[in-house]
């Protein structure tokens, strides 16, 4: 896919060491397909039904008929919801964590999903790489643990958050300001750039390496030996490409992680 | 092409990336720096003292990132 965009920007081969398209943007603004209303339907969001197909998929198969002695498939989906239940949500939020493990186990899986999706062939494509997506899942958290901070505590969340007792006087409006932007604005703000940037990043990466590393070795009848450069870019993009795996992993973790502790200081405002 | 400062616009966005990956990168030195003292002097806080620094590796991480959502805005 992307190598056909860059394909088709008509990278000169003769003259440069590496093929980008005159436009980051053509790599992630996919080609609508047909409209839905108001809504164009691209493959961008095909991908997001595909992987919420694939959560549900996954989770049916595996827990469709539980028995007592787990087959593989429940026992694959049994350790990921251990993992999130008592790994992220029991750990971080304390006992009552048990009460988000279902909203943090639906984000981890779908993120990890639409991650994978970056490093799966023929799909090459991460979703969570269009702003959109991790927008809207930091948006629910952002909901839930501001939501969670009022029902708790009713207005002392707000109180606690903007006259912080456990600062000198003099210094708790100054504290008090920085711990509101950062609570309200800079929250949200970071956890979906952060999950948006770093796939970002590795599409982007995958994409030129490979891509370029394609288009060279095939134009070797027209550049004769300088193809070899190729070989450089398709070696240290397979490298990158095991790395990816490692982040796309890593990312839905740490989302699923940093949710949790924002629910976590909404639950316990006092730590 | 004198006096035209259009044509520094990528290279400055460049040294912007550059400076605003300088911090984050000393940053996440020293988490992981120490996340692995505190793990070699006590193996038994090995999960806590990863979550804590997977944690802190995200705080800090999150000023590059900026840095680089930036550097394709500008």
């Amino acid at each position: 896919m992307d190598t056909v965009i860059l394909a088709a920007e008509e990278c000169d081969v003769a003259n440069e060491v590496i093929c980008a398209p005159s436009n980051v943007n053509l790599l992630f603004e996919l080609p609508k397909w047909f409209d839905i209303g108001p809504f164009e339907f691209t493959r961008t969001s095909f991908l997001m039904f595909l992987a919420a197909a694939i959560v549900v998929g996954i989770l049916w198969a595996g827990l469709r008929k539980p028995k007592l002695v787990p087959g593989k498939m429940q026992l694959f989906v049994e350790t990921l919801v251990g993992f999130v239940r008592d790994g992220i949500a029991r750990d971080i939020i304390g006992p009552e964590g048990a009460k988000y493990a279902p909203y943090l186990f639906s984000i981890f899986i779908f993120i990890l999903v639409g991650n994978l999706f970056e490093v799966t062939p023929l799909v090459t494509f991460p979703i969570t790489s269009r702003m959109a997506i991790p927008a809207f899942l930091a948006v629910v958290t952002y909901i839930i643990f501001v939501f969670v901070g009022f029902k708790k505590n009713g207005f002392h969340y707000l109180l606690d958050i903007a006259w912080p007792k456990s600062v000198p006087v003099a210094l708790r409006p100054l504290v008090g300001l920085i711990e509101l932007v950062s609570v309200f604005i800079l929250r949200p703000l970071t956890l979906a750039v952060r999950l948006f940037a770093n796939l970002v990043a590795g599409h982007l990466m995958l994409a030129l390496l490979l891509g370029s590393g394609v288009t060279f070795v095939l134009a070797v009848g027209d550049v004769g030996a300088k193809a070899g450069i190729g070989l450089v870019w398709f070696i240290v993009g397979m490298g990158i490409y095991l790395f990816e795996i490692v982040v796309a992993i890593l990312q839905a973790y740490i989302f699923t992680l940093l949710s949790a502790v924002y629910i976590q200081s909404s639950v316990h405002p006092e730590h | 092409m004198e006096g035209n400062i259009e044509v520094l616009q990528g290279a400055i966005a460049l040294v912007g990336y550059g400076l605003a990956a300088v911090g984050p990168g000393v940053g996440i030195g020293i988490v992981v720096g120490n996340a692995i003292t505190a793990m070699a002097r006590q193996p038994e806080m090995q999960n806590t003292v990863r979550t804590t620094m997977f944690l802190g590796i995200a705080f800090t991480e999150a000023l590059a990132l900026i840095g680089f959502v930036l550097f394709f805005i500008a």
